[in-house]
C-alpha cells in the first residue's frame, strides 16, 4: 500500500522516469542479442508497472521517457538519435502508441479495482449495519456497534451515538479516543434542537436529497468550534438522535465516499432508534389492552364468587321473613345451617381473593427457612375438615433433606393441592401425598383418583378463576386455589406442573431444590 | 356449640374501627357478649370495669402498645388473651406470647378460625389452669399423672425429654406453646435458645406418636413460634 501514496504526494513522475532508467540499465548488455522492435516489447510491462503504482499521468511520462531511451540506446546507430533504416521509424512509432495506449487502460483498471475494493468495504459494513438492526436487542447495543464500526472501517478518531431525550441529547455509546471533544454535548444538543448538521463534510457527491442540511463548525455554538461531524438522525417523525464522528488528527474532513458513508451509517441507526420507540410504543398498548381484559375478567369473577353466597344467603333469609310464623323450628334450623355454609364460602372466597391480590401485589413476601416438608403438609392437612381428612394417605419418608421455604406460603399451597385434588375426585376415593428425592430436587406429588386433567387443560388449571371441565362436580370452590399454590411456590423458587396418573387421575407435583444442596 | 348460661364476655382492643365492627358482629352472633375498646388505655380500664372472659388485643395500637397492655395486664389477671399480629411481625407476636399472652392470630383471618381459638381458650378457661390429668386427643392419650402415652390404644415408649415436651403440650393442647416457654419447661431457663435439640427431640417424639406416613397430625408446627398440639375437630 505504501506504493499507492506516490500519486497523492506528486513523486509519480520521478518515478516514471527513474523506472525507465533502471530499466534502460538492466536492458543495455542484451543490445547486441536483440533487435530494437524487440527491446521496445521489453519496455511495455515497465509502462504498465508504473501505471498501475502511479496512475495515467506518470504512466504518459515513462512512455514518452522510453521512447526517447529506445530511440538512443537501442535503435542503430546507437547512441544517437538518429535512425539508420526508415522502418524503425514505425517501430518506435508503434512503440510509442502501445505504451501510452497501455499505460493508460492499467492505470484505468486499477483505478477501477480501487473504487470496486472501496465499495465492498463500504457494502460490507453497511450489511453488517443493516443485519445488527434487525438482531439488535437493545438501542444502546446498536449504538455500540455503528460507534465501533465507524470508528474501525471509516477510520474516525472517535464516534459518538446520542439519542434524544426529554431534556437534549442522551449519550448511548462512544468509541474511539477517550475525552469527549470539547463542547461535544452542547453541539449534540444544538443538533437535537435545532435538527441540523454540525461540521464539515464532503457531501458534494450525495444525491441532493441525502445531503444534510447543515451549517459550519464555529456556526452552532459560540465560542465551540466543531471538530469533526454532527449528523441528525432524521426519521419521519422528527429526530431520533445524532451521530457524531471526528476525523482522524491532521484531516479537517472525511472524503467523499466516507461521507456517504456516514450518512448511511446514520440513516439506518435513525431507522433502528425509530423501530425501538415503535415497539415500545406497541408493547405499551398491548400491555395496556391485556391489563384491561385482565381487570375486567377479575372483577367478573370477584363479583360473581361474592355475589353467588350472597344471592343463596338472601334467597333463604328472605324465604324464611316470608312466612307469616316461624313455627317450623326444624326448618329454621335447617335454613340458617345453610346461611351459615354459604357465610363460610364467602368467607373462604376473599381470604383467597386477599391472599392472591396480596402475592401478586408482592406485599406477602416469602420468609424462608429450613423446614421438613412432613412438618409443612401437616399444617396443611390440619386446615382440611375432618370428615375429608380420611379419604388423604400420606408416605413422606424419613430423612428427606429439609427445603428452604417460607412454612405458612407452602402450607397454604399444599391445602389448596390437596382441596383441589378432594374436590375433583370421587366421595370417597383415595388422594395421596408422597414425598421423595430426585436427583438434587425434593419432590411432593398429590395424586388423585378423579377423571384427571386432559392435554388441553392441563396449561390453565393454573389460571385465575378457572374450573376444570369436571366442575360442575364441585359446589364450591373460588377457582383460584391452584393460581395460589402455582405463585407462591414460583415465589419460593420451585416449580409446579400436573401430569396423568393411570388409568386416570391427575398428579400435581412440586420440585424444591434440596437445601443441603444449595448450601442453605 | 350449646349456648352457656352466662354468655361469655370478649373485650376487643382494637384501633380499627373495621375490625371493632367486624369482631363484634361475629361474635354476637355467636352469642358472646362484646366490649370494645380502641387504645390500650382504654382497653385497661375496661377489663377491670368488665371482667371480661377472653380478651382479643391487636398488637399494632397507637400510644401504649399491645405489647406493654399485655404486660400490665398478666400482673393481675390469668385472662386468657388472643394476639392479633400482622403477617411480617413474628418479633412481636413471640414477644407477646412471652409475656404470657396465650394464643395469637395473623391477620387476615377468616371468621372460623377466630372462633374457633375463641373456642379453645375458653374451654381450657373453664377447666382451670390446674387441668386434667389424663388429655385425649383422637387416638392419642396422654395420662399426665402416670406418664403413660398410648396411641389407638397400643402403649408408646418415650424417652423422659419426650414425655415432657408431649406433656407441656398437652396442658397447652390447641394453644400454641412457644419455643423458648418448651425449653425453660423441660430443659430449664439457661437453655432457653437451642432451638436445634428442641427440633430434634420434637423430630423423635412425633416419630413414635404420628400416624404412619411420616406427616405430623398431632404436634403441628407453628412457624417462628413454637409447637401447637391439636386436638382436631
Amino acid at each position: 500500500m505504501k506504493w499507492s501514496r506516490l500519486t497523492r504526494v506528486g513523486s509519480g513522475y520521478p518515478f516514471a522516469v527513474a523506472s525507465v532508467a533502471v530499466a534502460t540499465a538492466v536492458l543495455l548488455p542484451l543490445r547486441g542479442l536483440l533487435a530494437s522492435d524487440q527491446m521496445t516489447l521489453l519496455y511495455i510491462p515497465v509502462i504498465g508497472l508504473v501505471a498501475r503504482l502511479a496512475g495515467t499521468g506518470p504512466s504518459a511520462a515513462g512512455a514518452i521517457a522510453a521512447f526517447f531511451a529506445v530511440f538512443f540506446f537501442f535503435v542503430p546507430p546507437y547512441d544517437t538519435l538518429r535512425v539508420a533504416a526508415p522502418r524503425d521509424w514505425l517501430t518506435l512509432l508503434v512503440f510509442v502508441g502501445v505504451a501510452l495506449i497501455s499505460g493508460r487502460q492499467t492505470a484505468l483498471m486499477r483505478q477501477r479495482e480501487r473504487l470496486a475494493t472501496l465499495r465492498e468495504r463500504d457494502l460490507a459494513l453497511l450489511n453488517r449495519l443493516s443485519s445488527r438492526l434487525v438482531s439488535a436487542e437493545s438501542a444502546s447495543e446498536l449504538a455500540a456497534f455503528v460507534a465501533s464500526e465507524v470508528v474501525d472501517v471509516l477510520g474516525a478518531a472517535r464516534c459518538a451515538v446520542f439519542a434524544t431525550g426529554a431534556a437534549g441529547a442522551v449519550l448511548l455509546a462512544d468509541r474511539g479516543v477517550d475525552a469527549a471533544g470539547v463542547g461535544e454535548q452542547a453541539l449534540a444538543d444544538w443538533v437535537v434542537r435545532n435538527d441540523k448538521a454540525v461540521g464539515l463534510g464532503d457531501v458534494d457527491s450525495l444525491p441532493v436529497d441525502e445531503r444534510p442540511i447543515g451549517v459550519g463548525p464555529a456556526e452552532a455554538v459560540d465560542g465551540v468550534i466543531a471538530d469533526g461531524i454532527y449528523l441528525p438522525l432524521q426519521v419521519s417523525e422528527g429526530l431520533e438522535g445524532v451521530l457524531y464522528a471526528r476525523p482522524l488528527a491532521g484531516h479537517m474532513v472525511f472524503p467523499a465516499h466516507k461521507m456517504r458513508l456516514l450518512v448511511a451509517a446514520g440513516n439506518l441507526t435513525a431507522a433502528f432508534l425509530e423501530r425501538v420507540h415503535l415497539v415500545q410504543r406497541a408493547a405499551g398498548a398491548a400491555a395496556l389492552r391485556e391489563t384491561d381484559r385482565l381487570k375486567s375478567t377479575l372483577i367478573s369473577s370477584v363479583s360473581h364468587e361474592l355475589k353467588t353466597p350472597l344471592a343463596a344467603v338472601t334467597a333463604r333469609i328472605t324465604g324464611l321473613l316470608e312466612q307469616d310464623s316461624l313455627t317450623d323450628t326444624r326448618r329454621v334450623r335447617d335454613e340458617l345451617e345453610a346461611v351459615e355454609a354459604d357465610l363460610g364460602r364467602l368467607d373462604e372466597a376473599i381470604g383467597d381473593l386477599l391472599d392472591l391480590s396480596r402475592l401478586e401485589g408482592d406485599a406477602w413476601r416469602p420468609r424462608p427457612d429450613v423446614y421438613g416438608l412432613a412438618e409443612i403438609l401437616g399444617s396443611a392437612i390440619a386446615r382440611i375438615p375432618g370428615d375429608q381428612r380420611a379419604r388423604v394417605s400420606f408416605d413422606v419418608p424419613d430423612g428427606l433433606p429439609g427445603v428452604l421455604v417460607d412454612f405458612g406460603q407452602l402450607a397454604r399451597a399444599f391445602y389448596s393441592l390437596i382441596e383441589n385434588a378432594l374436590a375433583y375426585s370421587p366421595a370417597g376415593t383415595p388422594v395421596s401425598v408422597s414425598a421423595r428425592t430426585l436427583g438434587a430436587d425434593v419432590i411432593v406429588c398429590v395424586e388423585d383418583e378423579g377423571p384427571g386433567v386432559s392435554d388441553d387443560e392441563k396449561g390453565k388449571v393454573f389460571g385465575k378463576f378457572y374450573r376444570g371441565v369436571a366442575a360442575s362436580l364441585v359446589p364450591s370452590g373460588t377457582g383460584l386455589g391452584l393460581a395460589i399454590a402455582r405463585e407462591i411456590v414460583r415465589g419460593n423458587g420451585g416449580r409446579i406442573w400436573v401430569e396423568d396418573v393411570r388409568p386416570h387421575g391427575a398428579r400435581f407435583a412440586v420440585s424444591f431444590p434440596d437445601s443441603d444442596a444449595t448450601g442453605a | 356449640m350449646g349456648s352457656p348460661e352466662r354468655p361469655r364476655r370478649v373485650l376487643v382492643i382494637d384501633d380499627e374501627e373495621q375490625i371493632r365492627r367486624a369482631l363484634r358482629s361475629i361474635l354476637t352472633s355467636r352469642h358472646y357478649e362484646v366490649a370494645s375498646a380502641d387504645t390500650g388505655e382504654a382497653g385497661l380500664e375496661a377489663a377491670i370495669d368488665r371482667r371480661p372472659d377472653l380478651v382479643v388485643l391487636d398488637l399494632s395500637l397507637p400510644g401504649m402498645s399491645g405489647l406493654d397492655v399485655c404486660r400490665e395486664l398478666r400482673a393481675w389477671s390469668s385472662v386468657p388473651i388472643l394476639v392479633l399480629s400482622v403477617r411480617d411481625d413474628d418479633q412481636d407476636k413471640i414477644a407477646a406470647l412471652d409475656l404470657g399472652a396465650d394464643d395469637y392470630l395473623t391477620k387476615p383471618f377468616s371468621a372460623g378460625e377466630l372462633l374457633a381459638r375463641i373456642r379453645a381458650l375458653l374451654r381450657r378457661a373453664v377447666v382451670g389452669d390446674a387441668g386434667p390429668q389424663v388429655v385425649t386427643i383422637g387416638g392419642l392419650m396422654v395420662d399426665l399423672a402416670r406418664r403413660v402415652v398410648t396411641v389407638d390404644g397400643g402403649e408408646v415408649r418415650l424417652t423422659r425429654t419426650e414425655f415432657d415436651i408431649l406433656a407441656v403440650l398437652s396442658r397447652n393442647a390447641d394453644r400454641v406453646v412457644t419455643s423458648r416457654m418448651l425449653l425453660e419447661t423441660v430443659w430449664g431457663p439457661e437453655y432457653s435458645s437451642d432451638l436445634v435439640t428442641l427440633r430434634a427431640h420434637v423430630s423423635h417424639l412425633r416419630r413414635k406418636i404420628e400416624p404412619s406416613g411420616g406427616v405430623p397430625r398431632y404436634v403441628l408446627t407453628e412457624p417462628g413460634v413454637g409447637f401447637r398440639l391439636v386436638a382436631g375437630d
